[in-house]
């Protein structure tokens, strides 16, 4: 079953890197408005979007196959760069906390002492934040001037510091385990054997015990893209994550939700495949753990802020 | 025991200190730009601006502005620019219906989340335990904002079943308090029931293994003694902390998009209104506190988890 | 004024144009019918910009504070034209004005009371408008002619005194001179920054404790984005003006116009003060008719274009976007409620001429993108950055996601920045911001077209709170407003304003793009025949209300 829903997963992304394909189908981009025009359905014009302002619903065919938005635009044309966006930043968060978490967690085990002192403060710090509080203090803080890390400039609003945010706020998450991880590696024998040898610390790390977290950092993968999503999703919801006219999932339940009356569509197509993809995830993450390591401390499914 | 104690909390100590020097940080130091002009919120004039410099110290050394920050934010002097109103009043106006959420959510979670872990983990490898793991697993993958915005229209406007958010002070009139925290608590709550049972039933599957378990079997007690007496109780510790964080959590704010999709005003759509309104101060304040109740909740469990098994405190 | 949503009543004209437009109700919104007593819930979407009379300076502020503080002149609580009509306020008469057109002159009434049973006194009158000067706010430029007005301003000490307003305490004569003459200045003295407030108030934002003022309602509590209360005043007494039905009007601030118009429906609500949203439109008109109406309002639509900075400091580039602009998109964005047009000064207000043909193309075909292209290209401006403003209420954000996209259409490289509907106006009105373009409404002020060419007079331009978002400056049309304003009777100089609009427009110093029809909309408890009368420039009269 998990491997099932990997190939989901893949499938989707596949999708949303087909996304320009798609729209080149349907004959505009996500972002093309078009309140004025009108498509032929059975035989007659119809306005995209009525005079009062509301839109038509899915077609089933290659313009507008799940329907119009209220400005028009073709809503899988929208899903699709939406998608693009959501996963972007869900798989470089991930990523960067994946490498941001091994590091501390690695650094922390095996050195010890006060670099381990120092680290488990610090991750007890950011764990101390509830996840989407985190997130949304750092965006806010971030919204107007953005941030400036030595020469680099993130602009404010930029998808670079969406990313930045999420992963931060979940490298503890996976942190912790990995130094727990390491911490018991440590004392193996073929890391004494290493050292025998000759072996420097750095060395040591490298060679010895990051191939033996592979397992346990392959388990928590899949886990931390789905939060990763979850949370750029409530981020854009809140409209301190993707800002529209670009699409997210999250900015387009945030107005496909004013439309529940005219268009429910609207706020159901993005919201089920925010649930498709991270329910893909998850029971992939589930089939994983069972597969490499079943008394991991990944937990069952994505941790809620 | 006395030992652990006082270590775990001279901890708490330190983590407090770090933390409020983290949220220092992320307001008044990491972003770009004037921290007076953001903190002003809505375009103010320049006499506005240079009387909040001064106010809050941007214009001292760091240390110094950090002293100052905690005196404002702590003392509870610190006001918000847009609403002129005093921050910690509003975080204590606000409180009562964040605990309302998170007390029924998190009683509902618990319950549901314990019922059906044991359900599946009693049935295990049967189908019905196979559903629970696929309604689980749906369960948590399920964006709050969306369930709870669907559910407030379908549920609240069109079918009239529930009050179409908004909330009603228990002291007011308790039915209708609770007729309106329905829908949000089973919306806040479905997140963690698919988390809980799927912990608890592992939980379960692994004490039902353990040799003491074994034993008790083996000197005749029923299988419903051995599942209350050991199992259960063995299996629940765990879940206990995992518990008290995550009401933690929820009550520091983490509620923050169930509580804006429904309306109820509470500590969370504070912030989130702050947010919106770029209103420095409030998200400040509200992170702060609420990481400081984490924190010192977390301390609680673990010492409360020490005094439930033992092995812990040897740590 | 600026408004982000409704409200902002139709401001009556005296022409013919608004009766043929508006008044074919008859019925008297205002009637005598209803009971007393009673409590209303309404709700606004956002927190109105103050509750303070010295810096409101929006419908959703105006609104409520207009049944709250009265200043020395108001208009006639009546619909249409009648409403247009200037009244003694808390003045026992209409001013009276010398023959130079420089000083005006009124007494306060007798035993007239604040709602904390102070008395009135004439020299609050002083005190009310330097909290206007000296707080900075949006409304400053109206009490600029007053001689010494700009002396107070520049030496910023409120204890200060401006030498044109002169005030005896004992006979309640309350005297104030112009620098020049100013044919709206009775006009200034009924907007709601004139409504008095004691002489006691500090020179500091009240909006959490609004000061005692002299109206059928006083705000009694006030908790920002949560709620504010309007309750009845015992003893207010003024001819001509409402004493109101209602005992107790609640205001609660819901982010949600859905959610809004829900309750309206369900009856949790009484009244929302923003038209429902469009998805719920369709269903209100035809389910609940019996307690929806809607209204056209004399207001202007449009984007403003800041020619102080690039690409819109190049008039081409100005022009290509009134070129390509399809106003019938706009109105089905607006759910209907948009009537297209391409006037500064909209259908309603003396000055208005329908212009035969609009200067880039008919305002209710489509625009012609493939036209603006070609502007834009030949301007060389193609291809620059350009950050749309656009705020957060009902469907701003679609207008702008509209706009963004038509602007990345006929070739700049376009992006949205949305800010929230409190901090809206501040934020485009502030020179910092450097806003290059964005969405921008104006309601007017009072029934002049002054109150709309205003907003593209240089010398009105402000560096925060400014209404001047186009930062236009032309000699020409700076010295025509100066002119035309000092006319006291607007009707013989009609055509003359019309033709200043129309220069603004040729110079394409904006992209309007029509005029919004506003909403009353009211559960079943309101006796909505009898109770929901339509100010022409300040919306839902409050004072009307009535349950059943």
């Amino acid at each position: 079953m998990a491997l099932a829903f990997g190939a989901l997963f893949v499938a989707l992304v596949l999708c949303a890197l087909a996304a320009p394909l798609w729209a080149d189908l349907a004959g505009r981009g996500p972002e093309a408005t078009n309140v004025t025009g009108k498509i032929e359905v059975d035989g007659r014009q119809v306005d995209v979007v009525s005079l009062d302002g509301t839109p038509i619903g899915p077609q089933w065919r290659s313009e507008y196959f799940l329907g119009a938005d209220a400005n028009g635009r073709d809503v899988m044309v929208r899903l699709l760069y939406g998608a693009r966006n959501s996963l972007l930043i869900g798989i470089a968060a991930a990523l960067l906390t994946t490498i941001l978490a091994t590091l501390v967690g690695l650094l922390a085990g095996y050195l010890g002492r006060w670099v381990d002192a120092v680290a488990r403060s610090a991750l007890d710090v950011i764990w101390a934040f509830p996840v989407i509080l985190l997130g949304v203090a750092l965006a806010t803080a971030l919204a107007v001037g953005g941030l400036q890390i030595g020469p680099f400039t993130l602009e404010a609003g930029s998808t670079a510091i969406s990313i930045a945010v999420i992963a931060v706020v979940y490298v503890p998450y996976m942190a912790r385990p990995i130094r727990g991880e390491v911490l018991a590696l440590r004392e193996k024998e073929f890391v004494e054997a290493a050292r025998a040898q000759g072996a420097g610390p750095l060395r040591t790390m490298l060679s010895e015990l990051l191939p033996n977290l592979s397992s346990t950092i392959v388990v928590f993968a899949p886990l931390m893209v789905a939060n990763a999503i979850l949370l750029e999703s409530a981020l854009s919801f809140l409209g301190v994550g993707v800002v529209p006219p670009a699409p997210s999932w999250g900015n387009m339940i945030d107005a496909g939700v004013e439309r529940l009356v005219t268009a429910p569509h609207l706020a159901i197509v993005p919201g089920a495949m925010l649930v498709a993809t991270v329910l893909a995830l998850n029971v992939l993450g589930d089939g994983v753990r069972d597969a490499f390591d079943p008394r991991s401390r990944a937990s069952w499914g994505a941790r809620r802020p | 025991m006395t030992r652990f104690v006082v270590r775990r909390l001279a901890q708490m100590l330190v983590v407090l200190f770090a933390v409020s020097v983290l949220t220092f940080l992320i307001f008044n130091v990491i972003p770009n730009g004037d921290p007076a002009v953001r903190m002003a919120g809505k375009t103010p004039t320049e006499s506005q601006v240079e009387a909040i410099r001064a106010d809050w110290g941007f214009d001292d050394s760091l240390p110094v502005q950090y002293v100052t920050t905690m005196e404002k934010v702590l003392g509870g002097s610190a006001i918000s620019y847009f609403s002129q109103l005093n921050v910690r009043d509003q975080i204590v106006e606000g409180l009562p219906r964040t605990l309302s959420l998170a007390v029924g959510a998190a009683v509902l979670w618990m319950l549901a989340g314990v019922a059906l872990g044991l359900l599946a983990a009693l049935r295990a490898g049967r189908l019905s335990d196979r559903l629970l793991t696929v309604l689980a697993l749906v369960g948590v993958s399920l964006p709050v904002f969306w369930l709870g915005a669907l559910a407030s229209y379908y549920l609240g406007f069109k079918a009239g079943w529930f009050p179409n958010g908004g909330y009603v002070p228990l002291t007011e009139d308790p039915l209708d308090w609770a007729h309106h925290l329905v829908l949000p608590w089973t919306v806040l709550a479905i997140l963690f029931i698919g988390f809980y049972s799927r912990v608890l039933r592992s939980n379960v599957l692994d004490t039902m293994s353990e040799d003491y378990v074994r034993t008790a079997r083996a000197k005749g007690l029923s299988e419903r003694q051995v599942l209350l007496r050991h199992v259960l109780r063995n299996s629940l510790i765990p879940i206990v902390t995992l518990w008290g964080l995550d009401f933690g959590a929820v009550v520091a704010g983490g509620a923050i998009l169930t509580e804006t999709v429904f309306d109820l005003q509470g500590v969370g759509q504070y912030a989130a209104e702050a947010v919106g309104q770029l209103d420095v101060p409030p998200v400040l304040a509200v992170t702060m506190f609420g990481a400081f109740f984490i924190v010192v909740l977390s301390t609680v469990v673990d010492i409360v988890y020490a005094i439930l098994d033992p092995r812990i405190r040897l740590t | 004024m600026t408004s982000s949503r409704s409200f902002l009543s139709a401001v009556v004209l005296a022409l013919a144009a608004f009766a043929a437009a508006g008044c074919g109700d008859s019925d008297d919104g205002g009637a005598e019918a209803g009971n007393s007593g009673g409590s209303m819930t309404i709700a606004q979407t956002s927190q109105p910009d103050a509750l303070d009379p010295a810096l409101a300076y929006t419908s959703q502020s105006w609104e409520p504070l207009w049944v709250v503080y009265t200043p020395p002149l108001t208009y006639r609580h009546a619909e249409g034209q009648e409403g247009t009509e200037l009244i003694p306020g808390v003045a026992e008469a209409l001013p009276e004005i010398s023959d130079d057109g420089k000083t005006y002159s009124f007494k306060i009434r007798e035993g007239l009371k604040y709602s904390n049973g102070k008395p009135v006194k004439a020299s609050d009158f002083e005190h009310t408008i330097k909290r206007v000067l000296n707080l900075e706010s949006g409304g400053t430029y109206l009490f600029e002619g007053i001689e010494g007005a700009t002396d107070f301003i520049e030496g910023g000490d409120p204890k200060a005194d401006i030498t044109g307003i002169e005030a005896d305490d004992a006979t309640g004569e309350v005297t104030i001179t112009l620098t020049e003459p100013d044919g709206t200045f009775s006009n200034v003295l009924a907007t709601n920054f004139a409504g008095m407030v004691p002489a006691s108030t500090p020179f500091e934002n009240q909006s959490t404790k609004p000061p005692p003022g002299v109206g059928p309602y006083e705000i009694t509590e006030s908790v920002p984005n949560r709620q504010f209360t309007l309750s009845q005043v015992e003893g207010f007494d003024i001819p001509d003006v409402p004493k109101g039905k209602v005992d107790t009007i609640t205001t609660r601030i819901v982010k949600s116009t859905s959610r809004q118009a829900q309750d309206v429906i369900g009856g949790k609500l009484d009244y929302m003060q923003d038209p429902p949203p469009t998805d719920l439109l369709a269903e209100i008109k035809a389910s609940h008719s019996d307690r929806y109406k809607d209204w056209p309002t004399p207001s202007t639509y449009y984007f403003f274009l800041n020619q102080s900075i690039p690409p819109f400091d190049n008039e081409q580039a100005r022009e290509a976007v009134n070129v390509a602009i399809d106003s019938t998109a706009i109105a089905r964005i607006f759910g209907g409620r948009l009537k297209p047009s391409c006037n500064v000064i909209p259908s309603g207000i003396p000055g208005h001429e329908d212009p035969d043909p609009c200067p880039f193309g008919d305002p209710s075909a489509a625009g012609d993108v493939d036209e603006a292209k070609r502007l834009v290209e030949e301007a060389g401006v193609g291809g620059e950055k350009v950050t749309v403003y656009a705020n957060n209420d009902s469907n701003r954000p679609q207008i702008g996601e509209y706009y963004t996209d038509l602007l990345n259409q006929i070739g700049f490289d376009a992006d949205l920045k949305i800010i929230d509907g409190a901090i809206y106006f501040n934020t485009i009105g502030n020179e910092k911001t450097k806003a290059q373009t964005g969405l921008a409404a104006w309601y007017p002020d009072f029934a002049h077209p002054g109150s709309f060419l205003q907003q593209f007079d240089g010398t009105a331009i402000q560096p925060t709170n400014n209404s001047n978002y186009g930062y236009v400056n032309d000699p020409e049309i700076n010295k025509g407003i100066a002119d035309l304003l000092k006319e006291p009777d607007v009707a013989t100089v009609a055509d003359q304003w019309a033709e200043l609009d129309r220069k603004a427009i040729e110079k394409s110093y904006l992209a309007p793009y029509g005029s919004e029809e506003l909403t009353t909309f009211m559960s079943d408890r309101v006796d909505f025949d009898n109770c929901s009368l339509v100010h022409p420039l300040y919306g839902n009269d409050y004072t009307s209300f009535c349950l059943k």
